[in-house]
């Protein structure tokens, strides 16, 4: 860092400072004051537990074409969730039944049931930031937003 | 509330739910967030990608931030955590090229904790310019010109004369160390680490 007791120094980098508000675009502005939409204050959240897309070894090929594995998790509940192109096949774990929103800051939310064993598949998930909500015995989760 | 309302009122207009709030956040640190994301070369696209979901996570964590002054750091941090992650995941769906991967993996290096501070560092400078006087600010402005304003020029536009314009600036830089921005930056708590202070 400069030495900001140097007048020419401090000059410098406030000119950096100054500058950087450049690359600010009304585009990422418009972006950021929208995503206080999705404020919820009740949400209980699931963080990302791990995601094939940034860890080694664990792209899997089940669907036909290479697929993404994430999983979220909160105590004992967990989300396994395979994506491959807008195609999303998931699980809750305990497998219980219950109901799964995808939303999608970018497209309109989705809601499926699970079947019996907490297996669910959604379809039409367009590329851009998702979340998932959760509901099932009686408690609902939502996970960390993460880009598909 | 504007970008200028001290960040406490801020934070906690924007936890009770209050867009003006929020928006005053975003514009104070937008500048930071983009700057960090420009010092990783990400297309525009992962650009806009990596900024939303900075926003978007700041939403969440807004609930848990317990040091409305940690929340430079939390951006800068997580800023850079995501260009990372985008970094990392990009890598891993596109054909390893090897050429390609020492690149990226000098661009994942290439924000140490170091270039973290001065982006903070600069986040303080324009917090700090925020707070100088209109005229003072001014007068720094369009000595920042580019390209440079003559002297001439200056002293018609602000209407002082030229031989003041060099010590008004020194006044202005001492005016600007001394503001609560740049005061607060060498005492500001990293993360949520020092969250007994202030």
């Amino acid at each position: 860092m400069n030495d900001w007791t140097d007048d020419d120094e401090l000059m410098a980098s406030l000119a950096e400072a100054v500058e950087e508000t450049d690359t600010v675009t009304e585009r990422r502005r418009v972006a950021a004051q929208a995503a206080f939409t999705w404020r919820d204050v009740d949400a209980e959240l699931m963080e990302l537990l791990h995601d094939s897309a940034v860890e080694a070894g664990s792209a899997i090929r089940s669907t036909g074409q290479m697929s993404r594995v994430l999983s979220f998790g909160r105590g004992a509940f967990t989300l396994e969730l395979e994506v491959g192109g807008n195609l999303v096949l998931g699980q809750l774990i305990p497998g219980t039944p219950g109901t799964v929103v995808v939303q999608q800051v970018d497209a309109e939310s989705t809601t499926v049931d699970t079947d019996s064993s907490g297996f669910f598949r959604i379809e039409g998930v367009e590329p851009g930031l998702v979340r998932f909500v959760v509901t099932t015995g009686g408690q609902t989760l939502t996970t960390a937003w993460v880009h598909v | 509330m504007d970008a200028s309302d001290p960040l406490p009122a801020l934070v906690s207009g924007a936890r009770e739910g209050d867009q003006d709030a929020w928006n005053a956040i975003v514009e104070r640190y937008l500048p930071l967030v983009c700057g960090v994301v420009r010092r990783h070369r990400l297309s525009e696209a992962d650009g806009d990608d990596v900024c939303q979901t900075l926003w978007l996570r700041l939403v969440e964590h807004l609930a848990t931030l317990r040091e409305p002054a940690a929340l430079p750091g939390w951006i800068a941090t997580t800023t850079r955590n995501e260009c990372l992650r985008l970094i990392a995941a990009r890598k891993r769906m596109t054909p390893v090229d090897p050429v390609e991967s020492a690149a990226l993996a000098g661009i994942a290096d290439d924000l140490a904790g170091a270039d973290l501070l001065a982006a903070e560092a600069r986040q303080a400078l324009r917090e700090g310019l925020a707070e100088l006087p209109a005229a003072r600010r001014e007068l720094l402005l369009i000595l920042l010109a580019d390209p440079p304003v003559s002297y001439a020029d200056i002293s018609e536009r602000l209407d002082i004369p030229v031989g003041s314009i060099g010590p008004t600036r020194a006044r202005a830089l001492e005016q600007l160390r001394n503001t609560r921005a740049l005061l607060a930056l060498a005492e500001r708590p990293r993360l949520e680490t020092g969250g007994e202070r202030a």
